[in-house]
């Protein structure tokens, strides 16, 4: 009997914050960080008799978002009022776009197990307003057993655009690239930062598995996954977890199960989810997009990072990996593109902002929004190392004594004591005159002629090297000692 | 004559002439609620204690006003007539109510409804009935039974209530008051305590049409607060004493000429009908059999459906009532509900759980709001057909306290000839028609959306031949 095999079959869920200064429904401020309860007013506490009030910046931001994923936007998408009791919710129900939301389909692609591109579906992106946030007392910081909870609702109203696949996911790898190549396409819209250590980005995963034997496993939905390796590690876990019972000739059970990322297990939702049910939201009208607001909002769409990459490798001839790590952040795409918008020869400039630019960021710890160097200034730098007036080694400590000092190129090329150019002509000729000079003994071997291999030759360019702290290029200074010592 | 007895309109050309002055209006109105309000039990909180600050140059300035205890005032509590609101406090005004307030207006108290505006009888408060100025012994109507006591019995000129099903016509119909529910869109709902969002509208209460017309004119127009109120030019509720219905055709509703009516309101419906054509207006005939059919089942569903939901941030967790020594969050949420939601508020929320629950909705939440599409298409046809719809406000006069309470299909039924008008976001008018014996029998001007001033244009013409209600003896003589 033939090996049964499984194929994972994986739909993922993704809460995104949109980046936005006020509120889905109020005016009040997004900033989640500021004292408990002190942005919040009675529409985002959901107090009787408050309404809510569509923010049209927000639904750009979805827009954009939609972009991103390559979904069109429908005309006319309505809002829900999704119902359940908690106590984070403070109207009892959340205000969901979830039935008929503001786009369409679209797709991300990403790479199959054999390095194929795949498009992996997305069904739909909804808006709808995030809850508050819950401190509980209890030990293990959770609802049940805790003896006081407090709830915070800056957090509540503010705007989230969740973004559901299709169930094309196939591998926890597919998965991560999947939510990795959307967040840096959402990033790039300008729809959302997603800081992910902020918890802008959050996934939900269902994982149903299909034996060859043609038996189906109930679909699972798993839940609490913060980051891309708990989504990787949870899948991963989950996968397994349905293999072994499908193999055992058991059934999965459907059901919502929890993420533990410490213990690296999931188990059974030991809240059970709640009944959800779905009316209008009869405070707020339909959300009417019209072709010309569609038009103004895309007009704002930047280049997004695979074509942007593509154009590097096709006009520049830059290494498609080198492409592909630059246009990862929009921020430093944009830096490289001034650099080259100031004259820095393309290649010469990536190879830079790889290397010494993101060293430097690494290294502090900074974003490039934070790297005071400006980019003409760094192409300044790049064409002084191409046009031989600095050497690759000199514009290393040129560039690293700009980052610590915040200073110019010409401030530090003095500080530093540079001749620029190099030391050459009758500098260099001086100064091997006054090499030779301080060591008679070595020139009388040389004229002798004992030095057969060369080694003090040798020794006296090192010398002058030395003396030219290593400005002057290594064949003039062979030649100047060559002709000193005739 | 006493201050409280003048209308609206002769307090302030009082006011304004200083034929007498606010702070006499105030006193005088607040003698005549110390005297009655033992009986009538029209409101929740009072607040005439002493006479506040006004904004003296604004169109109502020194006019005493009673306002539905569902609108917001900050800073004082606030309750819906419900257990659960406990001693809430909003920190926030109603639109509504600001609106009056920046005009001068002066209030001097929060008036008694039903439970979160669900109930036709006033009964269902959990401050407990209020009682028909006109005849103690009758209820006043509901929901806002209180807003209409306190005009009929002349605590003050004019009131706001509210109006999801018939909450304003209704009560203005069994106290003898000018009722007028506007159109969806034209009150602001910032600041009402929600019960069916798509249907509450916020409308005032007065003796005479003119009163409506110069609340209307300070209430109306739009608010960025509320989504749904328009965005148009503020309409113009200018009083016009030359208004004229002559060609103006006026229908009634062919499917409800089989429907019982108790005898007042009977003779009202032809007595009405004699006065208009007598005016010069063509008195024609509609068809509306979608609304006679479904109207009612329609109603509830949506009305239970939205309130439900409206009603879920009754948790405990942020105001009003809640309790102390639950056992976990579960147990908090289902106790504070439990004690906190009267009687026919949890039935409503039940029905509204059920009707809307997955396996359920499509029959009858979302087949519902496809009947409401249907009724408010036959309304537009029936408006190119007629200018204004004649009918009852109820088919019944007002029943004695607790006699309704039995059966309450019963009372659903009753709401036929109001709770139309709210699915299709009409204006209507509740007018006085004169008095049976001690209960005064009232009617109502339905028009198409956005004909509100003319409506009220009408209703002053009817005014002129029934004569404005008296003030009612609030029990006392």
């Amino acid at each position: 009997m033939a090996e049964l095999t499984f194929t994972p079959v994986i739909g993922i869920e993704i809460h995104i914050r949109l980046k936005s200064d006020s509120k889905l429904f109020c005016s009040c401020s997004t900033d989640t960080d500021a004292p408990a309860n002190t942005n919040i007013c009675p529409v985002c506490m959901g107090l009787p008799g408050s309404l809510p009030v569509m923010n049209h910046r927000v639904v750009e931001q979805g827009m954009l978002a939609g972009f991103a994923l390559n979904c069109g936007i429908r005309p006319k998408s309505l809002f829900f009022r999704k119902s359940y009791f908690y106590p984070d919710l403070p109207k009892g129900h959340q205000i969901s776009q979830c039935d008929l939301p503001i786009t369409t389909s679209g797709y991300i692609e990403v790479h199959d197990s054999e390095g194929k591109l795949k498009k992996i579906r997305v069904h739909h992106l909804h808006l709808e307003e995030d809850v508050g946030s819950l401190h509980h007392s209890a030990s293990d910081g959770r609802l049940e057993g805790a003896d006081t909870s407090y709830v915070d609702y800056n957090r509540s109203g503010t705007p989230l655009a969740e973004i559901v696949s299709e169930p094309d996911v196939s591998s926890s790898k597919e998965a991560v690239e999947y939510v990795m190549t959307l967040r840096r396409r959402v990033i790039y819209s300008g729809a959302s930062d997603v800081e992910l250590e902020k918890g802008m980005m959050r996934f939900d995963a269902n994982v149903s598995m299909k034996c060859s034997d043609g038996r189906w496993g109930h679909k699972v939905e798993v839940k609490n996954m913060n980051s891309f390796k708990a989504l990787e590690r949870a899948i991963e876990y989950e996968i397994k977890r349905q293999k072994k019972i499908m193999l055992q000739g058991g059934e999965v059970i459907q059901e919502t199960r929890h993420w533990n990322d410490a213990k690296g297990i999931t188990s059974p939702s030991r809240v059970k989810e709640n009944y959800r049910k779905f009316i209008v939201e009869p405070d707020l009208p339909p959300l009417y997009i019209s072709q010309e607001w569609i038009d103004r909002v895309a007009a704002r769409m930047p280049e997004m990072p695979d074509v942007r990459a593509s154009r590097y490798v096709t006009d520049w001839n830059i290494p498609q990996e080198v492409a592909d790590l630059i246009t990862d952040d929009r921020n430093l795409a944009d830096y490289f593109e001034s650099c080259v918008k100031a004259g820095a020869n393309p290649v010469r400039a990536a190879h830079w902002v790889r290397t010494e630019v993101l060293r430097v960021m690494n290294e502090k710890g900074l974003k490039i929004s934070e790297f005071t160097m400006k980019p003409e200034t760094l192409a300044g730098l790049v064409e002084r190392v191409d046009g031989g007036k600095l050497s690759t080694t000199q514009g290393k400590e040129v560039f690293d004594y700009m980052c610590a000092n915040n200073s110019g190129i010409d401030d530090a090329v003095k500080a530093l004591g540079i001749t620029e150019g190099g030391v050459a002509g009758n500098a260099l000729a001086d100064i091997v005159a006054s090499v030779i000079a301080a060591n008679p003994d070595v020139l009388d071997e040389i004229k002798s002629g004992k030095d057969k291999k060369g080694k003090k030759l040798k020794f006296l360019q090192g010398l002058v090297m030395k003396e030219t702290k290593g400005q002057a290029k290594p064949n003039e200074v062979a030649e100047a000692i060559a002709e000193a010592v005739k | 004559m006493e201050l409280y007895e003048l209308n609206l309109w002769m307090l302030m050309e009082g006011l304004k002439a200083g034929k007498f002055t606010a702070s006499e209006v105030f006193t005088s109105c607040k003698n005549r609620i110390d005297k009655c309000e033992g009986n009538i039990h029209a409101l929740i909180t009072r607040t005439d204690n002493e006479m506040p600050t006004f904004s003296k140059d604004g169109t109502l300035a020194g006019i005493p006003t009673i306002i539905k205890d569902n609108l917001c005032t900050k800073g004082l509590r606030t309750t819906a007539a419900s257990k659960i609101l406990g001693d809430w406090r909003p920190p926030y005004d109603a639109t509504a109510w600001a609106r009056l307030k920046d005009s001068g207006a002066v209030l001097m108290g929060k008036a008694n409804m039903d439970e979160f505006a669900m109930g036709n009888t006033c009964g269902n408060s959990a401050f407990g009935p209020t009682h028909n100025p006109n005849d103690i012994t009758r209820v006043p109507g509901g929901s806002s039974g209180g807003s209409a006591a306190a005009v009929s019995a002349g605590y003050v000129p004019f009131s706001l209530g509210s109006d999801t099903g018939g909450s304003i016509r209704q009560p203005a119909s069994y106290c003898g008051v000018y009722g007028f529910k506007p159109t969806y869109g034209m009150v602001s709902r910032y600041g009402l305590i929600s019960y069916g969002s798509s249907l509450d509208q916020i409308g005032p209460f007065a003796r005479t049409v003119r009163d409506l017309q110069i609340v209307m004119s300070v209430i109306s127009g739009h608010d960025k607060m509320d989504s749904s109120s328009f965005r148009n030019k503020p309409h113009d509720f200018t009083h016009n004493e030359n208004a004229s219905i002559k060609g103006k055709r006026i229908a009634v509703v062919k499917e409800f000429a089989g429907f019982t009516l108790d005898a007042p309101i009977e003779d009202a419906m032809k007595r009405t009908i004699k006065i208009l054509e007598d005016e010069g207006a063509i008195i024609t005939e509609v068809s509306l059999p979608v609304v006679s059919k479904y109207a009612v089942a329609c109603y509830y569903a949506l009305a239970m459906s939205e309130a439900h939901t409206n009603l879920e941030r009754y948790d405990g967790v942020r105001l009003g009532y809640t309790v102390k020594d639950a056992r976990g969050i579960k147990e908090m949420f289902e106790r504070v509900r439990s004690e906190g939601f009267g009687a026919e508020v949890k039935a409503r929320i039940i029905a509204g759980t059920c009707l809307t629950e997955p396996t359920r909705c499509e029959e009858y939440y979302v087949a519902a709001t496809k009947v409401r599409t249907l009724i408010a298409q036959e309304f537009s046809r029936a408006f190119g057909e007629t200018d204004y719809i004649l009918q009852p406000v109820t088919p019944s006069m007002p029943g004695k306290i607790g006699e309704s309470d039995d059966d309450a299909m019963k009372g659903y039924e009753a709401d036929l000839y109001t709770l139309p008008v709210n699915l299709a976001g009409l204006p209507g008018l509740s007018f006085f028609t004169g008095y049976a014996g001690n209960l005064p029998v009232g009617l109502q001007l339905i028009g198409a959306r956005w004909s509100d001033s003319e409506i009220l244009d009408a209703g002053m013409i009817l005014e002129r031949h029934f004569g404005s209600p008296k003030i009612s003896d609030g029990g006392v003589n």
